[in-house]
Order: C-alpha cells, then structure tokens, then sequence
C-alpha cells in the first residue's frame, strides 16, 4: 500500500477539488466521481484486508495527527459504497449539483473519519453537516426546509456544546489531540460526547433522525443513513479505546438507545419513520463495541442504504399488487417493470434479514463481532435487542410485500422471465442484485463464527420476532402519540445527555 | 495564590457562561423560528468570546516577536483555531436566515406552531 504522507493528503483532499471543478465540466461529472468513488472503495477495501495501518502527521511533528487503521478503512469503504449505489440506482433524476455535494460529503467523512485532533474533527462535521443540509433541503418545500432547519439548528448547537467540553479540555491538557483527552475533566469529555452522540444520532440526541428520514428523498435519506450518521462513530470508538469512563457510559447509552429505537419504531406508523428508528437502534449498538463498532455501522450503513432506496412501492406501473376485482387476472402479463420491483423487494429483504442478523448474511457476522466483545451484564439486554430489531424487521418486510400476488407472479415468472431476461438487465437491478449477493459473500470471510449452535439462536431469534410481530399485530398505532416533531426536543435532548453523562461520570458510576 | 488565580479565572468566566445560558434560555423556549436563529448566535458568540479569554490567562500582550520580547504574551494557539469557528458560525447563520426567507413566504409569522404541524 502506499505510505507516503504527500500522496495520502492529497487522496483525501481529491474528491473536494474534483467536487468543485465539477462547476465548470458539469457534464462530465458523473463519470468523475463515479470513477472517483470506485477507486476510494477498492482502495480501502484493499486496505482493509491487509490490515494496513499508517499514521502520520500533517505538515511537521506538531501537525494533524491522521491515522489509516482498523477504524477509519472499513467506514471509508462503506461511505463509498452507499454513494456508489446511490448512484447507480437513482442515476437519471440527478442534477450535477447532487455529485458535487456527494463528492464533498466523501472528503469531509473521510476527514473525520481519519482525524485523531479535536479542532480537525470539528470542521469536518460542520461540514458533513451542511452537505446533509443541502441533502434534506434538496425536495425544496416547506416541510423538507424546515427539517433542514431542525437539523441545522439542533446540530449547529451541538458543535457548540462540542467545542466548549474542546476547551475545556485544553485549559487541563494543552493540547487539541484526542488520545490527550485521558487527563481531561469529566465535564470536557461529557460535552465532547454529547456533541458527537447528537451528530451520530443515538437515542435522546437522535430525535431529528426520523423526522428526517421519513420526508425526504430516498436517494438523500439513503447517504444520510448510509454515511452521514457514522461520522461521529468513528472519534467515539476512539475515544472509547483511550478512556475506560466514557466506554463504560457509552455501554449504558447504547443499550438503552438500542432497546428504545426499537421500541419506538414499533410504534411507527410510517415505514420511513420505523427505519429511522431503527437506525438509532443499530448504532446504539455500534458504540457498545469500540473494537468492532466501525465495522458494524459500516454493515448497518451499507444495508440501511438498499433499505431506504427500494422502500417506496412502485405501484402504477406494476401489475403485481392487487389492483381492481375488474381486470381480469389472465390477461395481464409480467413486464419489465414488474421484475425491477420484483428484484427490489428481494434486495430489501435480504437487507432487513443482514440487519436482524440472518445467518449467512453479513450482519450475522457483525453481530456475532460486537457480541464477543461485550461484557456479560450487557449481553442479556443485547439479545433483547436483537429480538426487538428482527420484530421491526418483520414488521417492515410484511408491509414491503403487502397485497403482494405471489400465485400470479410464480405462474408467470417462469414463462416471461426468459423473454425480457435482456430488458431488465439495466444498471439498477444489476446494482441492486449484486449488493445482495455481496451481502450474501461478506459473511464468508470470517467462517470461523458460523457454528451449529449460533446459527440455530439467530434463526430462533428471527422466528421469535416474525410470531411476536404477528402476535401483536392488533396494536396499530395511532398518529398522536408517538410523534416527537418539535424542536425543543431536538434541541434539549443534547443538554440531558451531557448532564446524564456527568451524573454517570461522577456520581452514579454505573459498570 | 493558586485558589486566588483559579477564582479569578472562575470570576472571569462567569459572564460568558451566563451568556450560554441566556441563549440556551432562548433557544429551548423560542416560539418562533427568529428567536432561535439569534439565540443560537448569542451561543456562538459567547464560545468564540471563552476560547479568546482562555487563550489570554497567561497574558495579554500580543504574541508577535517584535524588536521588544513580551513577557506575559496570550496563547496564539486557540486564538487561531475559533477563527475557524467564527467563519463556520456565520455560514452556519446564512443558511439559517436563507431558509428563514423562505418559509416566510408560506408562513409569514415563522412560528413553531404552525411549522411542526405542517403536514
């Protein structure tokens, strides 16, 4: 691999430069960053096998510390990966506006990702944070502007809050690096936190998720879900590695958002919502481990990304719902149409069963990861976890395939299927079959955690959740009371965490 | 002298803290979208005004080498850095305000009220 700190900057710094070129050649653009992007993804791929680590510091020995290690190189390579999709999928409905803001999103995660210093780390989730802004505001109506707002406001307040634990800290340790942090006070590292908790929007700082997610586009709701939320996961891990405190909150914070996200998306109405939800859930799990915390949010990003893009029904040219008693059955043939929605309800499957932790599929193996590297007290809550994220997933399967008719897809699959086999093989569904199967080989890569009995706990566990579902079918929510719509919440949610944080830190000293 | 100099650093501080939590006041019981916006930058205002204040407990001289050398010369250190912080806090504004202009036009009065119930 190279390991030359000149060549290593200027990779990171590419995607902003091309990002901002791409205002002169707009035509060209999406062959640029498609390209760009697909190199960044191989690259750290690579990386990753073969365990490359490199450290540096930019400028001279009092620079930047950036480090390529077991943290940064799986979540680079995620990022990418829910670009690429989007991308590939979504691929006519894009002005070259949205591959200048993906290119500099790419850049700015990858900074802070990579970034062991405070101030670094600061810049680059403001940034993340305006690229997401653009991202929300992109459908351009009130509702879309005003979760921009929300987001903005409540994230902008959280940098500050961010940045006062900074300066705390410095007055104790004199400097802006993160492993310096291990003589900071309590209070420094409780605002630090809780500034990172709000923008990885974990349970009580992540209120804004599901507003957020549930109204915008898909393709946006996708890279914020894929990519944008893991920004903060990385420094935490890190600074989960360094400080036994904090990794001993974090554990608490984790459990109860992961138990409560899924609790909340149960009481969704909305599909976009409970997915929403459900992504506070899994990166309250993320954080519980910092060893294996990147490779999980990158899983979670990679899967939650497919989810959102093939979450909408395509009902108006499609005959595979149940339309009107009036036509009749037989004369109506599967058309390519028909296929693409056929494909993409599988790929959303195959994605949501990764998420619960299907084996076979990758996120069984994330998951059989974070689990062994738990404290037993967690471990019961952890399995609880599980069991309520496959219920929500059952629940969003059911509603995925809802009206489906399978007896007239199975009678004409067959036959039509040889016909247009040639029409459909366009760049969605090949995008969307190949990150299905590629969820399917992830999970050959470590055999060594598959064993009979894992494998019967996971498939009980998923049983489990599609009979409570079914169970539990009778409680339909209502709109009333679960909607968690108002700014105040988003924005106090930040102080309660710090002020929880401390009273852990100092006082209670749970774990 | 060690708690005499920390209490003066505490007594020095407090003013601003006050200001944080004035704007934290005004954030967490705004009624409309203006309100937040400017409590918002009060906070702003009041980090940037900690970092330069901090950064001048060792002194308060300027840190530039000159043909006379200081003494007691402020930490340039922070100083350097909220410029960063500064630029990103009106940008931060700017956005604000550009989506405060066009929700105005819907919503002339910018209330909470009527956005959240926005359906």
């Amino acid at each position: 691999m190279i390991s030359n700190p000149v060549i290593l900057t200027s990779l990171i710094f590419l995607p902003v430069i091309l990002g901002f070129m791409g205002c002169l050649y707009p035509k060209l653009l999406y062959k640029i960053s498609f390209g760009t992007i697909f190199l960044y993804a191989l690259t750290s791929l690579y990386g990753y096998i073969g365990n490359f680590e490199y450290s540096f510091k930019l400028i001279n020995s009092e620079g930047i510390p950036l480090s390529f290690d077991s943290y940064s190189l799986p979540l680079i390579f995620g990022t990418a990966v829910v670009l690429l999709t989007t991308f590939l999928i979504k691929k006519t409905l894009f002005s070259h506006y949205f591959y200048q803001i993906c290119l500099v999103l790419f850049s700015a995660l990858s900074i802070s990702f990579l970034s062991k210093d405070l101030i670094s780390l600061y810049i680059a989730l403001e940034l993340t944070g305006f690229c997401a802004f653009l991202l929300i505001a992109d459908r351009n109506d009130s509702k879309s502007l005003f979760n921009a707002f929300q987001y903005l406001i409540g994230g902008g307040l959280a940098m500050l809050i961010y940045l006062f634990g900074v300066i705390q800290a410095f007055t104790y340790t004199g400097t802006f690096l993160l492993d310096e942090l291990v003589n900071a006070p309590p209070t420094a590292l409780c605002l630090i936190s809780a500034g990172l908790l709000t923008k990885a929007g974990i349970f009580l700082c992540g209120v804004w998720v599901p507003n957020v997610y549930s109204y915008s586009n898909s393709q946006s709701a996708s890279i914020l879900s894929g990519c944008v939320t893991c920004a903060a996961i990385a420094p935490l891990t890190r600074m989960s590695t360094v400080l036994a405190p904090i990794s001993n909150s974090l554990i608490i914070i984790g459990i109860l958002s992961s138990v409560f996200g899924a609790i909340f998306a149960l009481l969704e109405e909305d599909n976009g919502r409970t997915l929403g939800w459900s992504s506070v859930s899994q990166l309250g799990i993320a954080i519980l481990s910092p060893t294996y915390g990147c490779l999980y949010a990158m899983q979670h990003g990679i899967c939650k990304s497919i989810l959102f893009i093939t979450l909408r029904k395509n009902k108006e040219n499609t005959n595979i719902y149940k339309l009107d008693p009036d036509v009749d059955q037989d004369q109506l043939e599967i058309n390519s149409a028909d296929i693409e929605e056929i494909i993409s309800i599988v790929a959303f499957i195959i994605a949501g069963l990764s998420i619960s932790g299907f084996p076979f599929l990758s996120g069984y193996i994330t998951k059989a990861l974070v689990k062994s590297d738990l404290p037993k007290e967690a471990l019961l809550i952890f399995n609880s976890s599980a069991l309520l994220t496959s219920v929500v997933y059952m629940k969003l399967i059911i509603n995925r395939v809802n009206n489906l008719k399978i007896k007239f897809i199975f009678n004409k699959l067959s036959k039509s299927f040889q016909e247009i086999f040639f029409e459909i093989f366009n760049a969605k569904n090949t995008t969307l079959t190949l990150a299905s199967l590629s969820i399917f080989f992830f999970s050959f890569f470590q055999v060594k955690y598959f064993s009979i009995e894992k494998v019967q706990n996971s498939i009980i566990t998923i049983i489990l959740g599609l009979i409570f579902y079914i169970s539990f079918m009778g409680f339909k929510s209502n709109n009333e009371v679960t909607t968690y719509r108002k700014t105040i919440d988003i924005i106090g949610a930040p102080f309660v965490i710090a002020a929880l944080l401390l009273a852990n830190l100092t006082y209670l000293k749970i774990l | 002298m060690a708690i005499d100099e920390s209490l003066i650093r505490i007594i020095t501080l407090s003013p601003l803290i006050l200001l944080i939590i004035i704007g934290c006041y005004g954030l967490l019981t705004a009624k409309n979208i203006f309100n937040s916006l400017f409590s918002l930058d009060v906070i702003d205002t009041a980090t940037i005004s900690t970092f330069v204040l901090i950064a001048s407990f060792p002194g308060t001289q300027t840190p530039i080498v000159g043909y006379e050398r200081y003494s007691e010369y402020a930490d340039p250190y922070p100083q350097a850095i909220i410029l960063t912080a500064i630029v990103i806090g009106f940008a931060t504004q700017a956005l604000l305000s550009g989506i405060a202009l066009r929700l105005s036009r819907k919503y002339p009065l910018l209330r909470f009220k009527d956005l959240e119930n926005d359906k």
